[in-house]
């Protein structure tokens, strides 16, 4: 840091936005909430015995192996989010990463601006998109769906997985109604979770324009430079303050 | 219309009365050569209408299908048929305590003969006592709940009323029924409860241990669910729940119940739902929004992004 500071920096092609453990831990969740999605569905809109619900569930091998698949990727799910919330704990512990305004993935009140001036923008009342630094509110709100997601699916999912180890500790007021309750927490919040996942998700790394088909980070983990420019400014600025500076007196000049 | 179709089938039922009683043997082919031909219903003389057809080859496939017609059949109470054999004591008491339910009460307690235990459990049972005590003529009797005596096949042939996949269903025509529901007090939402709860929506997809009415409720010794003898009756749960679930404990057994959800889980729904079409508004706002302004730009192009 002694020496390059002084020199002009010099852009790599592309940086890294989420390593390997990160990686791994996305694929295991999309793969454990595809099945989830699938399995449970046949569940939720079970009205039929010759219905479409019924045809769907004897293609995952019948309603016993549909629900042990249910339960292997529940299980499995949360295995992995306890294990992403470990690593946090660790990478924070370690000092690896450090929570910083620009770099966050926690919420901030910049994002409720950031929301407020991306529909100002959408509707044609101003010229500019709100501008965002590592994770924008788009993506925040996709990483803390997961959250709560996990306590609201996973727990009701956990204990009418396993009743017989969660009704002793449930408490005697609560025994009358909770059962049911779970089941509508479970139920309901899955069908949030999957509408959110259509539309929130597949459109912001799917369907929109610059990402189409979809964003690679998933796969590489790497992030081009010029698409950080563009999408994360503010992380960009962080990064490569020289640059970023230059780039700034640049369009003043013009 | 409905008289002259009467009488056509009621032609060769005439004819049968001038018949020597003698053919009338046991062989059950000497009914059946007149009652697999014929077609129609009959009006007897309590009002109720008889079927007079007997399809002979599902009799012959059915549990009975080696019985004789006589041996149900011991005599025609309206006279049809010149035929009386000598009816057991214990048959004669017991039809005297289901005439209610039958046009031909002997022939509806020969079932005792065979199934004297089974039978005894029945008239001990709440659906038989509402016919032997209360006189119903509506409450169930072995064939309300087995189908007609003559097709009867066992539970576990697919076929059957009582089998898994018609039980539900079969129970359903008197439980789900609001008239008797009123009439007899019965728990209302009971069918609909069932279809919407794990055990119902897991039997509809075909899971082969999900539980069917009789799995909780008992069969032929069913009791009302607040009699202590009823499988469902407090406690009693504990053994009838832990048949599958092993260990059930006193705070598991509330988890399926028949009745409505409670104010907990209603509201608790109603701000579920809410939050579920809050957060679905928004997005799907949004996205719809950032979709035509996307649209919007790249038909402008107006700034230079590269």
């Amino acid at each position: 840091m002694s020496e390059t500071t002084t020199k002009p920096q010099s852009i790599p092609e592309e940086i890294e936005r989420f390593n390997v453990t990160f990686r791994i831990q996305h694929v295991l969740m999309f793969t454990t909430f595809l099945l989830l999605s699938f399995t449970g569905w046949g569940l939720k809109y079970a009205h039929d015995p010759e219905g479409l619900s019924s045809v769907w569930i004897r293609i995952w091998g019948g309603a016993e192996t549909a629900g042990l698949i249910h339960r292997i990727a529940g299980v499995t799910m949360l295995l992995d989010f306890i294990w992403h919330v470990i690593y946090l704990f660790y990478l924070l512990g370690t000092g690896k990463i450090k929570i910083r305004a620009k770099t966050t993935v926690l919420p901030l009140p910049k994002d409720v601006v950031d929301v407020i001036k991306n529909f100002m923008y959408f509707l044609g009342l101003s010229k500019e998109k709100a501008k965002f630094g590592k994770f924008s509110y788009a993506q925040k709100f996709d990483y803390w769906a997961v959250f709560w997601g996990m306590f609201i699916i996973g727990s009701s999912g956990y204990a009418l997985a396993f009743p017989m180890q969660i009704a002793p500790i449930v408490p005697e007021f609560a025994a009358g109604w909770i059962w049911e309750l779970l089941g509508l927490m479970h139920s309901d919040e899955a069908l949030l979770a999957i509408v959110f996942i259509l539309f929130w998700h597949f459109y912001n790394e799917h369907l929109k324009p610059e990402v189409f088909p979809m964003s690679w980070i998933w796969i590489t983990g790497k992030i081009s430079t010029d698409t950080l420019k563009h999408h994360h400014p503010l992380e960009y600025e962080l990064l490569f303050p020289e640059d970023a500076e230059k780039e700034k007196h640049g369009q003043e000049a013009k | 219309m409905i008289r002259s179709k009467l009488f056509v089938v009621a032609a060769p039922f005439f004819l049968l009365l001038f018949l020597n009683s003698t053919v009338f043997s046991e062989e059950p082919s000497n009914c059946l050569y007149c009652h697999g031909a014929m077609k129609g219903q009959i009006k007897a003389q309590s009002g109720a209408m008889t079927e007079l057809n007997v399809d002979a080859e599902r009799f012959k496939a059915s549990v009975h299908g080696s019985l004789s017609c006589a041996e149900c059949h011991l005599r025609f109470s309206d006279g049809s048929h010149d035929k009386k054999s000598q009816v057991p004591a214990n048959l004669m008491s017991l039809s005297s305590k289901i005439s209610s339910k039958f046009r031909d009460p002997v022939a509806g307690a020969a079932c005792l003969k065979c199934h004297e235990d089974i039978y005894q459990k029945v008239l001990s049972s709440v659906h038989g006592l509402n016919i032997t005590e209360k006189k119903q003529k509506d409450g169930a009797l072995c064939l309300d709940c087995h189908g007609s005596p003559h097709y009867i096949t066992k539970a576990k042939d697919g076929k059957s009323p009582m089998s898994r996949k018609y039980q539900v269903e079969t129970c359903g025509k008197c439980h789900g029924n609001k008239e008797l529901v009123e009439k007899y007090k019965l728990e209302e939402n009971v069918m609909d409860s069932f279809s919407e709860s794990f055990h119902g929506r897991k039997l509809l997809l075909g899971h082969n241990r999900a539980p069917v009415c009789a799995s909780c409720h008992n069969s032929h010794d069913i009791k009302k669910k607040d009699d202590p003898a009823s499988p469902v009756f407090g406690n009693n749960r504990l053994e009838t729940c832990g048949k599958c679930h092993k260990g059930a404990s006193p705070k598991f057994v509330p988890a399926i119940t028949h009745k409505r959800p409670g104010p907990i889980p209603h509201y608790g729904e109603k701000l579920l739902i809410l939050l579920t079409m809050g957060t679905f508004a928004f997005i799907v706002v949004h996205v719809i929004l950032e979709a035509f302004s996307d649209i919007r730009d790249s038909i402008t192009k107006k700034k230079g992004g590269k």
